[in-house]
């Protein structure tokens, strides 16, 4: 177990290596360039260019500012953005809260309720109900996030106003407000975007789930356990759904890096300050150290969640040696 | 696992949470932007702080010397708006005395004195601390305290806008916070992250990547704001600033955006008005003089004045900005944006005229002679490259307007549309044969010389017209009234056509209705807005707080 756990630590720590390495060159080949995009339609000199590319380091070969960042990574130093001024590392952790809460919220509804109705579809196989679920969860899949988003947006915080249309918290709400008051305040503005995410999110665990239960449900085990008496949701829950649980392990593991990038578009719609806009506004800004930065945290997440998924299915199936 | 549990927790998860109940007091005001402000500092907006965000909130927490009159003039030593100086007096042509306000103090009590000013102008001269600054404050020779009230400014020669300059560019820092601390560390210095200010607004917190708040200075010298708290919301996604407005969460917006569509809804809403605003933008297109890429040659098509001016001529400018602006743009004459107090009589832009394009096209060698619908000479068509970035929707819709408004007359455009960053290079590269180019100017003419006069540092399209250059090196050593040298610069660079001067528009802005005393200014959006005052909140609803 140990040997094995170094291993893919290592196998681990390769893979991300190598990925950020290609995409710290990947941007410095794509043509545009940081400083003259700040210039903006404010002119700036070639001295003050050339200031500033020296600041930021722009100016150097490309291999010593992968030696330059690699040494900052090492130290923990993420570097400055260009276009902000600011600690990178500072401005991932103020970013990574409202992040975590929206991905967590999207992946807990997600898994709950599409576990729950993919289980259910899979007992009712062909049933009216079975149709109708998988109609509605491809029709939530097939709308684009940012499409529903707008809609979202519109009709339930603009013409409904039942909820804030767009933000993370109510502004004028200080900070001395009671504990209650904000956390309700945050869920209020959690809803919308969490929402437009489990809609089109969800047919892919339903269906999942619900082919991986229709697998197990020929067994011949499951076949006993009902001869033996067992009742029907015993059947289910306990001896068929465990046996189908491996590819949600799987899913999980996939769907985790949401936490940091898969809600760009969504993030951008509700005005919903995470990582996501801010790793594709630094991506349109060119701005290096920006982007390495929600890189490596994406990267860091990427590796984890394949690692807790390798020890998941260890944990799960005992057949299953890490060795 | 019960049959229930799961859609009991979905239940809880979706259900309308009801938002605490936040009162709003009557005098708050969230406004809505596109950009976050992140140093709002006088010295430190250089390079990527150089933006309007910070500018416009900088501006409610610094007082400058004095602000421009409603007439945006900057030159003379008339029309400016007395703020941290009470008065000022010219003792010679070079020399500048203010005296300051002794009501003046900062936000910690401390009185706003000479010395202030001293340390402020000291850092923003330096080049290795404020470059751009220095450059703005590079006639100023000397600045220096006399007591703790009056500040002596003297300058290297006389001209124009020398009250203009000393009081514009620089707002005064506290000296008594800062003098301690070496300049190169003042960026990461406690005081970024809680400016100290002695503008009708205090500091009180900033919430990354959501808002920022003011609270109205009770004591402010110049009276007590009308407006208790101040809410910048920055918002990236126009949609998600405009829902914001439209469900009562936000109650002002800067500039709303295209398309007109947008304008309509706003208008719709019976608690907002529009309030359009002369802006400081200005969109052309950029004729290339030299060869693409190689700016030792000149350009085989655009060199020449006459193909310049017919490009202008084929263009029907008013229907672009119509089509795309509605009643909120107007066609410049000359680089000339609605806040150059210099445009007024300058002259009128040239209507369309297809004919006289075409003949002064076909006088330098451009026909049909192969018949396919495109001029041509020696076998060369008239092809030009468009380049605009992907990030203005303006410039997109009207980049394929300008096409097929160049193709009634036989020109064909080619666009190239492509991320800012990629478009900046080429055109920072001289890679382009039209730039649809847009600028924000500041309020003084001399900035022209950037870009229209020969060793201009932004004169990327290689324009060099000597008289041009006489005649904007006269106005602004000049101390009398250069009205007349200014609109003869406008007027030269019309007729040289060095480019196809398109829009200048106007921005609209959206205030809730019970706002009263609403005055937006185009130098800086929201400097009046501590004159403002707000009637009760109406009756929302919870989502709009």
């Amino acid at each position: 177990m140990g040997r094995w756990l170094a291993l893919r630590v290592v196998q681990a720590l390769l893979t991300f290596v190598l990925a950020l390495t290609l995409l710290f060159a990947l941007m410095r080949l794509a043509p545009g360039d940081p400083i003259q995009r700040l210039e903006g339609e404010r002119p700036m000199s070639k001295a003050e260019i050339a200031r500033l590319r020296e600041r930021f380091g722009v100016d150097q070969p490309i291999w010593r500012q992968y030696r330059t960042f690699l040494g900052g990574v090492a130290r923990g130093d993420l570097g400055t953005s260009i276009e902000y001024n600011r600690p990178v590392t500072a401005m991932l952790l103020e970013r990574l809260p409202a992040t975590v809460l929206l991905g967590a919220t999207v992946i807990l509804v997600n898994f709950t309720l599409g576990i729950w109705l993919g289980v259910r579809q899979a007992r009712r196989r062909g049933s009216r109900e079975d149709r109708l679920l998988t109609t509605a969860s491809l029709a939530g899949h097939a709308m684009p996030s940012f499409w529903l988003g707008l809609v979202l947006a519109w009709l339930v915080g603009v013409r409904l106003r039942w909820l804030p249309s767009a933000g993370f918290s109510n502004p004028l709400l200080g900070p001395d407000a009671p504990l209650s008051a904000r956390a309700g305040d945050i869920a209020a503005h959690l809803v919308l975007p969490a929402l437009t995410l489990i809609l089109v999110t969800l047919a892919g665990t339903m269906r999942f789930q619900r082919a991986a239960m229709l697998e197990v449900l020929r067994l011949p085990y499951i076949v006993t356990a009902r001869a033996k008496g067992v009742a029907e949701r015993g059947v289910t829950w306990r001896h068929a759904w465990r046996n189908a649980l491996f590819p949600m392990v799987t899913l999980f593991g996939l769907w985790l890096p949401l936490l940091v990038t898969g809600s760009v578009f969504v993030e951008a719609v509700f005005a919903w300050p995470g990582l996501g806009s801010l790793a594709a506004s630094a991506a349109g800004n060119r701005d290096y150290p920006l982007l390495m930065g929600t890189a490596i945290l994406a990267g860091a997440l990427l590796v984890g969640a394949s690692l807790a998924t390798d020890l998941a299915y260890a944990a799960l199936d005992p057949r299953v040696r890490l060795s | 696992m019960t049959r229930s549990a799961p859609a009991t927790l979905l239940l809880l998860a979706l259900l309308p949470v009801v938002p605490a109940a936040a009162q709003r007091p009557a005098s708050s005001i969230v406004i809505v932007t596109g950009a976050e402000s992140s140093m709002p500092i006088p010295t430190l907006m250089e390079g990527p702080q150089s933006n309007v965000a910070n500018f416009e909130v900088a501006d409610h927490l610094f007082l400058r010397l004095a602000n421009l009159g409603p007439g945006l003039v900057t030159a003379g030593d008339r029309g400016f708006v007395p703020m941290l100086a009470r008065s000022w007096s010219r003792r010679d042509s070079v020399t500048l005395v203010f005296e300051l306000d002794p009501r003046a103090h900062w936000h910690d009590g401390a009185p706003v004195t000479s010395r202030d000013v001293v340390f402020a102008f000291a850092r923003a001269r330096d080049p290795a601390i404020a470059p751009k600054l220095a450059t703005l404050t590079q006639h100023i020779a000397k600045v220096e305290a006399d007591g703790d009230h009056r500040v002596i400014i003297r300058f290297t020669h006389p001209y124009a806008e020398q009250l203009y300059d000393a009081t514009w560019h620089v707002a005064p820092l506290p000296a008594h916070l800062l003098a301690q601390l070496p300049a190169d560390e003042v960026a990461r210095s406690p005081f970024v992250e809680h400016p100290v200010g002695d503008g009708p607004y205090r500091w009180v917190r900033r919430v990354p990547g959501e808002f920022l708040e003011l609270a109205a200075d009770t004591t402010f010298f110049l009276g007590r704001p009308g407006i208790d708290r101040l809410i910048i919301r920055s918002v990236g996604d126009a949609d998600a600033r405009l829902n914001l407005l439209l469900s009562g969460q936000a109650d002002a917006m800067d500039n709303v955006p295209p398309p007109l569509s947008n304008l309509q809804r706003v208008a719709a809403d019976p608690d907002l008005r529009l309030v359009a605003v002369p802006s400081s933008t200005l969109g052309f297109l950029l004729f290339n003089q030299r060869a693409r890429r190689d700016s030792t040659r000149p350009h085989p098509i655009l060199a020449d004045a006459d193909v310049r001016r017919a490009l202008v001529l084929a263009l029907d400018r008013q229907v672009l900005v119509r089509a795309v602006m509605g009643e909120y743009g107007e066609v410049p004459f000359g680089p000339a944006s609605p806040v150059l107090w210099i445009r007024h009589g300058a002259g009128t832009p040239l209507k369309q005229d297809r004919t006289a394009a075409t003949r002064l096209l076909a006088a330098r060698g451009w026909a049909d002679h192969d018949g396919d619908g495109v001029l041509d000479r020696n076998g060369v068509p008239l092809a030009l490259g468009l380049n605009y970035p992907s990030s203005s929707g303006v410039r997109r819709t009207m980049a394929q307007l300008i096409q097929e408004q160049y193709r009634q007359v036989g020109i064909r455009v080619d666009l190239a549309q492509s991320e800012f960053p990629v478009y900046a290079e080429r055109r920072d590269a001289g890679d382009f044969d039209i730039d649809f180019s847009s600028t924000v100017q500041d309020p003084s003419p001399s900035g022209l010389t950037q870009s229209w006069t020969c060793a201009g540092g932004t004169n990327r399209a290689h324009y060099c017209d000597p008289a041009v250059d006489s005649l904007i090196t006269g106005a602004i050593a000049s101390q009398g009234d250069t009205r007349t040298t200014w609109r003869q610069v406008l007027q030269r660079i019309e007729r040289d056509a060095p480019a196809a001067f398109i829009y200048a528009p106007t921005y609209v802005y959206a205030v809730n209705r019970r706002y009263r005393d609403v005055t937006i200014r185009p130098e800086s959006s929201w400097i009046s807005l501590w004159r403002w005052s707000a009637g009760p909140a109406g009756a929302r609803n919870q989502a709009g707080y």
